[in-house]
């Protein structure tokens, strides 16, 4: 027995130093993660002769992070098939996508970038995917001197403005999607021919000729609802801060709605919020009669239709969304409803206050432990760079995802969605310049992105991120509070309209609102600091 | 329940008015748990077109079995799924249950002399946790488990709760019976298996379900471990993406990448729901009684 008893303590205390040793080992490569030295090249296969040739004798299997669900169909292994092999002539490497699914994206991704693994190319976007946070915890490789070697067209093609913009202190840690244009500036949709039969002959550029819409759609088409909505939709939100105030938003997220704005373009490091303009009561007001007379459903908040489909259906008379999905929007409408000439009122027409998106919405970081960053950086200069390859990853197989029709990509003949359908969720580097127009685009797109041009102003928060660990507690609150209070009173569900915004107001302030912007305005008067030695 | 009601607790008013109440109280929330779930099974049973003029219904106002046609056209997902999760419960439940006991036991051990120091070791884990970045790590880096089932399996064999469970339920079997059985000649191991085990059935039956329960719903660390290039994982993640993926696309701030076309129909969604968890609940009837048995011989003991 005794004996037993020892081997077993023996055991026991063994399998807890293997335990404690298991944990403890290989420390060593993550405790270099914090540290981003501005060296270039990280000890990989393909080192440069002094001839300055580049050495590509080692085949690699490059990864890429891309958000979305993986497809099933079979086609991405086609397409990536096709793509492989002009990889392997040109660079002797292959590309293969890493995908990070919706469900719980957030924590995916940064897990993935916190775990060390030796990532390649990695999408990023600093508005939404926690990019500068990243990079100060060590997840990206600095690229200023990779760069101008393994991707010179694009080192090129980039201008100096927006590679500073790409920086984190002086380390340029991701290429921006900066020649791409789209627009997610939000507003409404709706039917031009409607709006002609209730005698609104002009396009709707305010709310309150929105609102004589909606009194026509309730006067004259019976079992349409004006607006079919979701009260999870806080648009209107927004579009009061754009459409009644100069004030811009700030890229602090609380939520629902988000509480702090900056003042305006010519002051965007003052703090504001369009709550505490009392235009929001009218504002309130004006909603509250919208909903009182029913142009939206009764149990709004509650609903969770398809709104979109609802539209198309002819059973609702708006949609509410951005100009990107106008585009296809319009071309969708005009086959299921002929005549429709369906418009977009954006937030931004009722007084020209538009801000453009920031370029690194969209991009591409290599990853800290990459194990052959030059050779990723040449991937990334081809998909970028050819043709061939851009349009593989982005549209799939000419003659089977699409055929050209006078220019324009079109659907080939026997094409069915389930079978032949591809997409690869790229979005860290497309190129207008390489961009086929759809037929499912609307032409008219291009009028609206000139009228845009007249009066956007440069994103101006790019490298700004507010470091809320002083005010987290309060920002949680405070986003709680928006989460229970805005929906009721952006549709009108609220009681008294004043009564309702002044208990927000209320409660925000006892959430802790004056504190957390007193930490906005100190942060916001540092990164105008920053700013201004930087010549911006 | 049913034989003590008639072995005659008196039925004078007050008893009576306590078992109305009672009654009606889990009546109404049963009522609560069901009314989701006839939902979901009306909605599957409708048309697309139904559901965005009426909502939600609980009896399909278009009766259509479409839904389930496109669920079933590609069903080599949903029973790969199935196969996954069975497969996972089975082996988890097996294996997490032999664990769990022969620790409640051996922690229960007079004669075991470390067993406050690793049952404080236990408990501590309940407490405390490293949070989700240092597992993520242990999982993936030291153990270099992703994209392996096991990575699913392991973390969700042993739970301090349960071991604490059936160390209590242990307590009540005299250390006598070991005592005797080791004057007879039994290892230590004999003892577990022969006397202790078939004593302990109740609590067994209990744990397993937990255990069950646990690893059939399990999506969580499905979703953290097994990324996209595992062909077949849980049902339970599969139907989270189907209805994830939907959501994300119409409400969030990053759709301006997605174009918003492939969002699953809401009746397809319901069907899917309807077509992963049917088979469960048939099969839970059968169940029950171990599960109503196993809590409350582990209230009472516990």
């Amino acid at each position: 027995m005794r004996t037993i008893k020892k081997l077993a303590m023996a055991l026991l205390a063994l399998t807890l130093v293997i335990g404690l040793a298991a944990c403890g080992g290989s420390s060593g490569s993550s405790g270099e993660t914090g540290s981003s030295g501005g060296t270039g090249s990280a000890g990989s296969g393909s080192n440069s002769g002094g001839d300055g040739k580049i050495d590509t004798s080692k085949f690699e299997t490059i990864t890429y992070v891309v958000l979305g669900d993986k497809p099933t169909n079979g086609q991405l292994e086609k397409v990536m098939a096709k793509v492989n092999a002009i990889m392997k002539q040109k660079i002797n490497a292959e590309l293969q996508f890493k995908w990070v699914e919706w469900a719980d994206w957030q924590t995916k991704y940064n897990l993935l970038l916190a775990s060390g693994e030796p990532l390649d190319l990695i999408t990023i976007g600093t508005d939404w995917l926690d990019t500068w946070g990243n990079a100060q915890r060590g997840a990206f490789l600095p690229l200023n001197d990779l760069l101008p070697k393994y991707a010179p067209q694009t080192y090129a093609e980039i201008p100096k403005e927006d590679w500073e913009q790409s920086k984190y202190k002086d380390d340029i840690v991701l290429i921006p999607e900066d020649h791409y244009t789209q627009w997610v500036n939000h507003g409404f949709f709706y039917r031009g021919d409607w709006a002609k039969e209730f005698g609104i002959t002009q396009p709707i550029t305010d709310f309150e000729t929105l609102g004589k819409y909606f009194q026509g759609i309730k006067d004259h088409k019976k079992d349409v609802v004006p607006w079919d909505v979701n009260g999870t939709n806080g648009a209107l939100y927004n579009g009061f801060a754009t459409a009644y105030t100069d004030n811009i938003e700030l890229p602090i997220s609380t939520g629902y709605a988000n509480v702090f704005y900056a003042k305006s373009y010519d002051e965007r490091y003052t703090v504001d919020s369009p709550i505490f303009n009392d235009d929001f009561i009218k504002f309130a007001q004006m909603m509250k009669d919208w909903g009182d007379k029913g142009y939206w459903r009764e149990d709004v908040l509650n609903y969770k239709g398809d709104t979109s489909a609802e539209l198309q259906a002819g059973q609702s008379g708006a949609d509410q969304h951005h100009t990107q999905t106008f585009k296809g929007l319009r071309v969708t409408m005009d086959q299921k409803q002929p005549g429709s000439d369906l418009q977009m009122f954006a937030f931004s027409d009722q007084r020209g206050n538009l801000v453009s998106m920031p370029i690194t919405h969209g991009g591409t970081s290599i990853g800290a432990h990459s194990k052959h960053p030059e050779r990723a950086l040449m991937a990334y200069e081809l998909i970028r760079q050819n043709e061939e390859v851009y349009r593989l990853i982005n549209y799939g197989i000419e003659g089977v995802q699409y055929v050209l029709k006078d220019g324009k990509r079109a659907q080939p003949p026997g094409y069915d969605d389930t079978r032949d359908s591809f997409y690869s969720d790229f979005w860290g580097g497309r190129v207008d310049k390489f961009e086929i127009p759809a037929v499912t685009d609307w032409d008219g797109i291009n009028d609206i992105y000139k009228k845009y041009d007249k009066i956007k102003k440069p994103y101006p928060y790019g490298k700004f991120v507010f470091d809320k660990s002083k005010v987290d507690a309060e920002m949680t609150a405070i986003t709680q509070v928006v989460g229970e209070m805005m929906p009721a009173i952006l549709f009108g569900k609220a009681g008294d309209p004043a009564q309702a915004v002044n208990d927000l107001r209320n409660k925000l302030k006892a959430a802790g609102y004056d504190k957390v912007k007193d930490e906005i305005q100190r942060q916001l008067d540092e990164f105008k600091k920053q700013d201004q030695a930087n010549g911006a | 329940m049913e034989e003590a009601v008639r072995s005659g607790i008196r039925s004078d008013p007050s008893s009576v008015a306590v078992r109305t109440l009672g009654y009606g109280v889990i009546g109404l929330f049963a009522i609560c748990c069901l009314l989701p779930f006839l939902l979901v099974l009306g909605t599957s049973f409708t048309t697309e077109g139904a559901v965005q003029k009426h909502g939600f219904n609980l009896w399909p106002r278009e009766l259509s079995v479409f839904a389930y046609k496109i669920v079933f056209e590609n069903p080599s997902q949903i029973i790969g799924a199935y196969v996954v999760t069975i497969g996972i419960t089975l082996v988890g439940t097996a294996v997490g249950l032999f664990l769990v006991a022969m620790t409640g036991y051996s922690l229960q051990r007079p004669d075991f002399k470390y067993r406050n120091g690793i049952s404080f070791f236990i408990y501590f884990t309940t407490l405390f946790s490293g949070g989700i970045v240092p597992f993520y790590l242990l999982v993936t880096q030291y153990l270099s488990l992703k994209d392996n089932y096991l990575a699913v399996l392991l973390p969700g064999l042993m739970s301090p709760f349960l071991i604490i469970m059936m160390k209590s339920f242990v307590r009540s079997i005299p250390h006598a019976i070991t005592e005797s059985a080791k004057i007879d000649g039994a290892g230590d191991f004999t003892i577990f298996l022969k006397l202790i085990l078939p004593m302990t059935t109740p609590a067994l039956a209990t744990i397993g379900l937990f255990i069950a329960l646990g690893y059939w719903n399990e999506w969580y660390n499905a979703m953290l471990f097994l990324s996209p290039d595992v062909k077949y994982r849980p049902l339970q993640l599969f139907l989270y993406n189907v209805i994830t993926s939907a959501d994300f696309i119409r409400n969030s701030s990053a759709s301006s990448n997605v174009p918003l076309k492939d969002v699953p129909l809401e009746t397809m969604k319901m069907a899917t729901a309807v077509v992963a968890t049917g088979p469960v609940i048939l099969f839970y009837p059968f169940v029950q009684r171990y599960f109503i048995k196993g809590i409350t011989v582990g209230a009472v003991k516990g």
